[in-house]
């Protein structure tokens, strides 16, 4: 066993086989499970993450105003963004950075359901080499791979519908739309191919990967909705592009920062020209004021 | 939609399969998904038949070295797209490039019994493979995993769906049918009027041969993959839940266990009232058959899920790696006699001191185990 198999895929799949076998031995409930105290486990990553995103796209506005006015001088351009990034404090590599942390995880928790769900013999006779010698182990095997209706070992259609039905939901709400209009098209592009893809994949592949695939977009859904509503869902990027092109907007950023302890976020953004409309809310006067965790506790009071 | 566009879609076409491209490489095809087949060997009449990776019968004239083919046995419909479907397993490549087959052919009279992973049960000749019945006739089972068993006229198999069948040799019409709680993987043991079979739902089966009606059952604390050994009115039957069973033949009550560190997945063998159980723990215990008292355990380099063979008083043993021992009982000295570096799951055939070995390269190959000589393998590619 090498040392990935024997740190990450061998835990996680034993950990699988005992809360499978401590939830009446449904692998279904199991593969749920695992994916919601994976997502636990690496909450303040994926908070990190959507923030960091958020900051990106609350950004945008300035970068817009930014390509407008060094459009013509490419390393002009490239120096007032990064200094705006660094007076912002976001970090653009931040969110892909916390991605890949994430990635091996998420590659074990794969790897452990199919290795876990053994369809075929070969794949039985080879999970008995990941096993920890608990009684309960060896005894919760073969798993029993129903589902309610589903047979977590044959693919479903349903679930494959599912599955990019809530990628692009997850996609759509955590989309940062970009003042270019031709990343716009891509990032467009992109949110739809994606979940297309996948929800192919999910008709290839047995269901418990797309329960897996389901159950972790809905968990992503949530987060993304705890941290910015729901985003991208609410935005109509066509608007935008055009007020974007239509409109020479002055803005003089200044960046206001504050701890993480006290606003629960890695930045916060404050523009002083109060009379700037903001680009992606054009009927919204009002500042733009980014304050992951208080914002949305603020939009509550009002209501 | 001019050329920049155009050229536009198709970065972010090639993106997205990008991303999917090093997904499914990251995330992998976990190895061990897809059906490959382990089917070993039977000896008839001088001709050795084996199922080949290749998803076919085949037939070695052992004087000869000639060998015949049977047509490839027909794939339930591939659904999936990416070449990843359940018939494969779920994972991507490195299946079977054929229907798997992992029962040992059985021969009875005049014709040779194939069961597949495609839930058919195939009847050819002897002499020249050409197909007599299939069963059933329309449509298909759950997959064959265990191999066949034929006594009496009768030929016995478990599915995947639980069910265990008894046809008529000869038409391979459906003579009765028992239902257990689970798949069914192993392949059944038959003595006197019995048979045995051990299922996923944990319990060891004892059915009448005439009519399937069950005589007894025992409940393991694990599911039984192995076939059971009888010998001398004691069955024995190794569990998922570590524990080698010794059980009265006639009614099912135990007469002693022994645990193991891991599975028992397959057959053990008994040489002067020892039995020699193989375990996935990468041992093969020696415990004495009247009483499961251990006399010895052989650590090996790897696990062992193949049933072993018995040639004159050695136990020949190949590990999952690939590595052939001789145990001789006697002494109780083991000596490795090979290492082929190959996978090697399925049971093995021993003819006249030799040795078969099916590996995972479509090929027998073949020791001599008398003086440990590694003769020439046999391909099992079919040649059109």
């Amino acid at each position: 066993m090498n040392a990935w198999e024997l740190i990450i895929q061998q835990p996680v799949i034993n950990v699988l086989i005992v809360v499978s076998d401590y939830l009446g031995g449904s692998f279904g409930l199991a593969i749920i499970a695992l994916t919601i105290i994976v997502n636990l486990a690496m909450l303040s990553l994926t908070l990190k993450q959507i923030r960091s995103s958020k900051a990106m796209q609350d950004l945008q506005p300035k970068i817009a105003e930014l390509q407008k006015k060094y459009g013509k001088d490419r390393q002009k351009l490239g120096q007032e963004q990064m200094r705006l990034y660094k007076e912002s404090g976001v970090k653009p590599a931040g969110c892909f950075i916390t991605m890949i942390i994430q990635m091996p995880v998420w590659i074990a928790l794969y790897q452990s359901i199919m290795l876990a769900l053994a369809v075929a013999p070969e794949g039985l006779l080879n999970l008995s080499k990941y096993l920890y010698p608990w009684p309960i182990v060896y005894s919760a095997l073969p798993l029993n791979k129903s589902f309610f209706l589903l047979d977590l070992a044959q693919p479903n259609f349903i679930l494959a519908i599912l599955v990019g039905a809530t990628m692009w939901l997850q996609q759509k709400m955590s989309m940062t739309i970009s003042s270019d209009p031709k990343q716009a098209q891509q990032s467009q592009m992109m949110l739809w191919m994606m979940p297309m893809m996948f929800a192919l994949l999910a008709l290839s592949f047995p269901s418990g990967l797309s329960l897996y695939w389901v159950a972790n977009s809905v968990v992503r859904v949530v987060l993304q909705y705890r941290i910015t509503g729901w985003g991208g869902l609410r935005r109509r990027p066509t608007e935008v592009m055009a007020d974007s092109d239509k409109k020479h907007v002055k803005f003089d950023a200044s960046v206001e920062r504050k701890s993480i302890d006290d606003v629960g976020a890695d930045i916060v953004i404050s523009d002083s020209d109060s009379s700037r409309k903001d680009a992606y809310h054009p009927s919204k006067p009002s500042k733009i004021r980014y304050q992951p965790g208080k914002d949305r506790v603020q939009r509550r009071r009002k209501k | 939609m001019n050329l920049k566009g155009k050229w536009r879609v198709g970065r972010v076409v090639l993106l997205t399969i990008l991303i999917i491209a090093v997904g499914m490489v990251g995330f992998g095809c976990v190895k061990g998904l897809a059906p490959i087949g382990w089917s070993g060997g039977t000896v008839s009449g001088g001709t050795l038949f084996v199922g080949s990776n290749e998803g076919r019968l085949v037939a070695l004239n052992l004087s000869d070295e000639s060998r015949l083919w049977s047509e490839p046995l027909k794939q339930v419909s591939q659904g999936g797209i990416f070449g990843c479907s359940p018939a494969m397993g779920g994972g991507c490549g490195a299946g079977s490039a054929g229907v798997a087959i992992y029962g040992t052919p059985v021969v009875y009279g005049e014709l040779v019994y194939i069961a597949g992973y495609n839930g058919k049960i195939y009847a050819y000749n002897t002499e020249g493979l050409a197909l007599r019945w299939v069963y059933p006739r329309e449509d298909y089972l759950e997959p064959f995993v265990g191999g066949l068993v034929a006594a009496d006229g009768k030929l016995y198999i478990g599915s995947e769906n639980g069910k265990v069948y008894a046809l008529d040799t000869a038409t391979g019409d459906n003579l009765w049918e028992f239902q257990t709680g689970d798949k069914i993987w192993g392949t059944l043991a038959v003595y006197g009027d019995t048979l045995y079979i051990g299922s996923f739902d944990k319990k060891l089966y004892a059915l009448n041969t005439a009519d399937g009606s069950k005589k007894w059952e025992f409940a393991a604390e694990g599911s039984i993959i192995a076939t059971p050994l009888v010998y001398n009115d004691v069955v024995y039957i190794g569990s998922f839940d570590r524990h080698m069973y010794a059980l009265n033949a006639f009614d099912g009550s135990l007469k002693w266990k022994f645990m193991g560190e891991n599975w028992f997945w397959a057959e053990p063998v008994v040489v002067n009232e020892v039995i020699y159980a193989p375990c996935l723990d990468g041992n093969v215990y020696a415990l004495k058959v009247a009483t499961g008292a251990k006399l010895n355990g052989y650590a090996l380099e790897s696990p062992v899920s193949s049933r072993p063979v018995v040639v004159d008083d050695s136990v020949i043993i190949a590990t999952r790696k690939g590595v052939i021992y001789s145990l001789a009982t006697g002494a109780g000295e083991i000596v490795q006699l090979a290492d082929f570096e190959q996978d090697i799951d399925g049971p093995l055939t021993a003819y006249e001191g030799i040795v078969f070995i099916h590996t995972q390269d479509i090929s027998l190959q073949r020791i001599n185990a008398i003086n440990g000589a590694i003769l020439r393998p046999v391909s099992l590619k079919s040649q059109n």
